[in-house]
């Protein structure tokens, strides 16, 4: 699994965020557009990409978009 | 993973009842803007519900709907054998509703009377147990009633649940019928993540006391914001469920009883919201053409979800046509159940209202 790809798909589920916005280090909750349906938007989005189901505690867990990744990776 | 396959049994119609009070999700009080809300409603694809005043219950809507169906199906009542209520908001803490609205139909005293208590899968759950109860001739005729009424205990103040939730009743008429084609069944559970949809008070493990009775009364009242309550659903949860077992399910029973999904008409889903029916349908590869939705003008109305869209969304070609129909309950367990059944002009009167 590789961290850019990841995070192309995750800047997919935004509408408004700014690309240049999105690095593993952001701190995605803290941006502007979130909001539910991204979080919902974001587990559709790694069911679909990677076949692998998160769940609420994992974004609930995750700060930055590296965490997420991270969970995800482990899931594999 | 269950499979069932019930013989000489068919669904004769399907007839459904929702409360005349209608609420607006553009005008609920909590959005910033009506672009606000015009978003929400986008994304859930849920315009107005239907909610019952303080003097309508479940088993009302229920009867009203079952009274049409009766007729026009033109069911003498002592030939019900069977009367099945599916509800997870009963009149009673006893006596089951079965039985309050087996007095107000008149039915027969051999007439058996059973109660499930189930959320979102309970209509399909029902189902099963109604049709293999039928599969053996004994019992000829039953009627399925389903129908919740759950935004009696809802706060106002939650933003997730208020826009979702509407109230509806209805009936599904199930008769055996020799030489009628099978009808399929594939249901699980993941009661792990049951928590997802959980509300603890008030049972018999914690039952109501002062404090919960004052908590309850304040949550009604919109006294309990968001984060004081105690009762949240998960959505995360139920979502990620919701989009990963509820497509498995309906292929698994596809391939177990080799149904050609290409020649199905009708996939009714529970009608959760459009965002979930739409993530459901991109995993099955199916047009969204083949998904009713009467999530527009009755929100999700929990169990009844699956009868009352094919009242309200499919009533032309039920009445007209034979339907080759595929359907899928999730929610509450947190469980799912998938069903295949063919109908064949069968009876649907227009929804109804009190």
């Amino acid at each position: 699994m590789d961290i850019n790809e990841f995070i192309t798909h995750f800047a997919e589920q935004f509408e408004e965020t700014e690309l240049s916005e999105f690095k593993p280090e952001t701190k995605f909750k803290e941006l502007d557009e979130y909001c539910s349906l991204i979080a919902l938007k974001l587990i559709a989005m790694v069911d679909e990409e990677y076949d692998i189901t998160i769940k609420g505690n994992d974004i609930r867990n995750s700060n930055t978009i590296e965490d997420l990744f991270n969970i995800v990776k482990n899931k594999e | 993973m269950a499979f069932l396959k019930v013989e000489n049994v068919s669904i004769k119609g399907i007839s459904g009842c929702v409360p005349k009070n209608v609420e607006e999700n553009i005008n609920l009080p909590f959005y910033s803007s009506k672009e606000e809300a015009k978003k929400v409603i986008e994304a859930i694809g849920i315009e107005r519900r239907h909610i019952s005043t303080e003097e309508i219950t479940a088993s009302d809507l229920c009867l009203k709907a079952a009274e049409i169906l009766i007729e026009k199906l033109g069911w003498e009542k002592d030939s019900i054998d069977l009367l099945a209520f599916c509800t997870q908001n009963p009149d009673y803490r006893n006596h089951p509703n079965s039985f309050v609205v087996h007095e107000k139909l008149h039915l027969k005293s051999n007439t058996m009377c059973i109660d499930f208590y189930h959320g979102c899968p309970g209509w399909v759950v029902s189902l099963s147990s109604v049709a293999t109860m039928v599969q053996n001739g004994y019992i000829k005729r039953a009627i399925l009633l389903d129908g919740d009424t759950v935004t009696k205990d809802q706060n106002p103040n939650n933003r997730e649940s208020r826009p979702l939730f509407g109230e509806a009743g209805t009936a599904t008429a199930i008769e055996y019928t020799l030489g009628a084609k099978p009808i399929y069944f594939e249901s699980g559970s993941q009661s792990e993540d049951g928590h997802a949809l959980h509300d603890e008070i008030g049972g018999w493990r914690k039952p109501f006391d002062l404090e919960t009775i004052k908590y309850t009364l304040d949550l009604k009242a919109g006294r309990i914001s968001e984060e004081q309550m105690r009762f949240k659903m998960d959505s995360m949860d139920v979502f990620s469920f919701a989009i990963s077992k509820a497509p498995k399910s309906l292929k698994k029973l596809c391939k177990e009883f080799s149904i050609n999904i290409e020649e199905i008409d009708n996939i009714v889903l529970h009608q959760a919201n459009k965002y979930i029916l739409e993530n459901i349908a991109k995993r099955m590869n199916i047009d969204m053409t083949h998904v009713p939705m009467s999530l527009k003008n009755f929100g999700n109305t929990t169990s009844a979800s699956i009868p009352l869209t094919f009242v309200s969304e499919l009533h032309d070609k039920l009445t007209t046509t034979k339907q080759k129909n595929l359907v899928c309950g999730y929610g509450t367990g947190l469980s799912w159940a998938s069903a295949y059944f063919e109908t064949e002009n069968i009876v649907c009167p227009k929804i109804q209202e009190i």
